[in-house]
């Protein structure tokens, strides 16, 4: 892995040069903007969802945005002919990833901490964050090896979305009632829900919030081992 | 001589269409030369030299590299190898200059980044984005990529693809410039021009198959005819007529022609490696 200092250098430059982290900030502002117009009564119950929106779903489309725009470029397969190694370049890619959900996280965090006195687990959230925007990583690379276009890649976000994470939105509404939980808990945007309350002092099931953050930590290690290390140099060499 | 690759009965399928484009290729690369894989589009140039470069590893048969299996080389492999891409390889929104840092820090060895943009007539431009720069100054661009880490053995893929005569004559130059310092080279294209220029051998690629092995000069000899074309003028009409060109000066008829008309034009062709490629493949290659 001697390369993935220089790699993720890489990757950090480029999310800069690319004005990702620009428009990333911008996002977050726009969030914060929303957080203040509703208000602090509300800022409790929409803070948590604004940042689990970013962690997890704006992951997994960033990822996937950035990985067929890089193939576009043609990048991925220059890649592989350097001496880096398959290992130090995907997990640069992943770990400029959780760069930017920590980002937004800590902004919006900080925002409604100091103006709305709501009341977080500071530590809990970041490490969790960290954990569901590393699942959400291997989500969206998932989706991006098995797509075979852009729009593809679009379409299946659009499917994880109606049917991983519009339950658990309802859920947090309190559309479906409790005891629908566990079977939600197949769900890795509900465990990441689940963790995220958590860290703002939530009630939340103790036994569901292990299993769920286990959940989160191993799933993605099964689909970086078995589905995207294998699949991804096919899919960086293809022209 | 040494022998930088020994390719036996390599096959290879793509997965997703089952397209074979590979079907039992053998040749070998020696030290030290210019080895072109020429052949029309789709016959298998590109996937032939992504398996050499490593970048697909399910494929069927045998390789070597300098005697050892191509499996059993770790990532050092690309420490000695330079790859020239068919595509323009850059991220667009950086400079040409820092595209080069960026991939030349990944490297052990390094060349001198500069010197090789001077080369090719990109150190001007060095600190405009790629996305300004023009098709052939992003290919330019890639044949810098690829002398990154001074490699010793080089892959290039459709390298004078979209350059205009000067430059496509610089990179000609560079390359040679490279086999003389001692480097290899793996050369794929459809252009006769390139082979006709560089190549030391050549392989004819058609529909995944190899159908001839041999150096150039050798195949002008085999397949040329050496013939000299007369233009004259007969009742008032341009006429032509050809005749071999070996032994022309007892050619009677020839002897009698010049003799008796007003000559137009006289031209001495041999068989350019142009109508070779249309014979051996069976298609017409672009100049
Ligand atoms: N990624 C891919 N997936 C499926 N089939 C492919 C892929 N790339 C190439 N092929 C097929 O494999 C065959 C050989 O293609 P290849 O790119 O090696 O040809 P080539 O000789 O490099 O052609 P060109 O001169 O046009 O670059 C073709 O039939 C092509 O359609
Ligand atoms: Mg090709």
């Amino acid at each position: 892995m001697s390369n993935f200092g220089l790699l993720f250098k890489g990757e950090m430059v480029r999310l800069l040069k690319y004005k990702i982290i620009q428009i990333s900030f911008a996002m977050t502002l726009i969030w914060l903007l929303v957080i203040f117009l509703i208000g602090s009564e509300q800022a409790a119950t929409f803070v948590p969802i604004f940042i689990f929106t970013d962690a997890a779903l704006m992951t997994v489309l960033l990822v996937g945005a950035s990985l067929f725009y890089e193939k576009q470029e043609n990048t991925l397969k220059t890649l592989m002919i350097t001496p880096s190694g398959l290992m130090a370049i995907i997990s640069s890619k992943v770990l400029s990833a959780i760069y930017l959900a920590l980002q937004s996280t800590i902004i919006i965090a900080l925002f409604s901490m100091i103006l709305f006195d709501v009341e977080i687990r500071f530590f809990w959230l970041i490490s969790f964050v960290v954990v569901i925007a590393f699942t959400h990583t291997a989500i969206g690379y998932t989706f991006s090896v098995f797509a075979k276009d852009f729009n593809e890649l679009i379409a299946q976000v659009g499917m994880y979305m109606i049917f991983f994470a519009m339950p658990t939105l309802f859920y947090a509404l309190g559309v479906f009632s409790e005891a629908f939980e566990t079977v939600l808990m197949f769900s890795p945007t509900h465990s990441a829900l689940l963790m995220i309350n958590y860290a703002f002092e939530a009630d939340v099931r103790g036994i569901l919030l292990l299993i769920g953050t286990i959940y989160l930590m191993v799933a993605p290690i099964f689909l970086f081992k078995y589905i995207i290390i294998p699949k991804y140099p096919e899919t960086a060499v293809k022209d | 001589m040494e022998k930088v690759f020994e390719v036996k009965d390599l096959r290879f399928t793509y997965k997703k269409n089952r397209i074979e484009a590979v079907k039992g290729i053998s040749f070998e690369v020696r030290k030290g030369e210019i080895f072109g894989l020429l052949g029309p589009s789709g016959a298998g140039k590109s996937t032939t030299q992504k398996i050499l470069t490593k970048l697909f590893k399910d494929y069927h048969g045998e390789i070597m590299y300098l005697g050892k299996d191509l499996q059993s080389y770790s990532n050092d492999y690309y420490e000695e190898l330079g790859v020239g891409f068919e595509l323009p390889v850059h991220f667009s929104k950086l400079t040409g200059l820092e595209n080069m840092k960026f991939f030349s820090q990944l490297y052990r060895n390094k060349n001198d980044i500069d010197d090789l943009l001077k080369k090719v007539g990109l150190y001007e431009d060095r600190n405009r984005m790629v996305a300004e720069y023009s098709k052939g100054m992003k290919m330019r661009l890639n044949f810098v990529r690829a002398l990154l880490n001074n490699p010793k053995l080089l892959f290039l893929d459709e390298v004078t693809n979209g350059l205009d005569p000067k430059n496509a004559r610089i990179i000609k130059d560079l390359i040679r410039e490279f086999k003389e310092a001692g480097g290899t080279v793996f050369l794929s294209t459809h252009l006769m021009n390139d082979v006709e220029e560089l190549c030391d051998r050549v392989a004819f690629i058609r529909g995944g198959e190899i159908v001839e092995i041999s150096t150039p000069r050798e195949l002008k000899i085999r397949y040329g005819k050496r013939e000299l074309k007369v233009e004259y003028f007969d009742n008032g009409k341009t006429k032509e007529a050809i005749f071999e060109l070996d032994g022309i000066g007892k050619n009677q008829a020839f002897l009698e022609l010049i003799n008796t008309h007003e000559i137009e034009t006289m031209h001495s062709g041999e068989t350019s490696l142009d109508d070779i490629f249309i014979e051996v493949t069976g298609e017409v290659g672009n100049v």
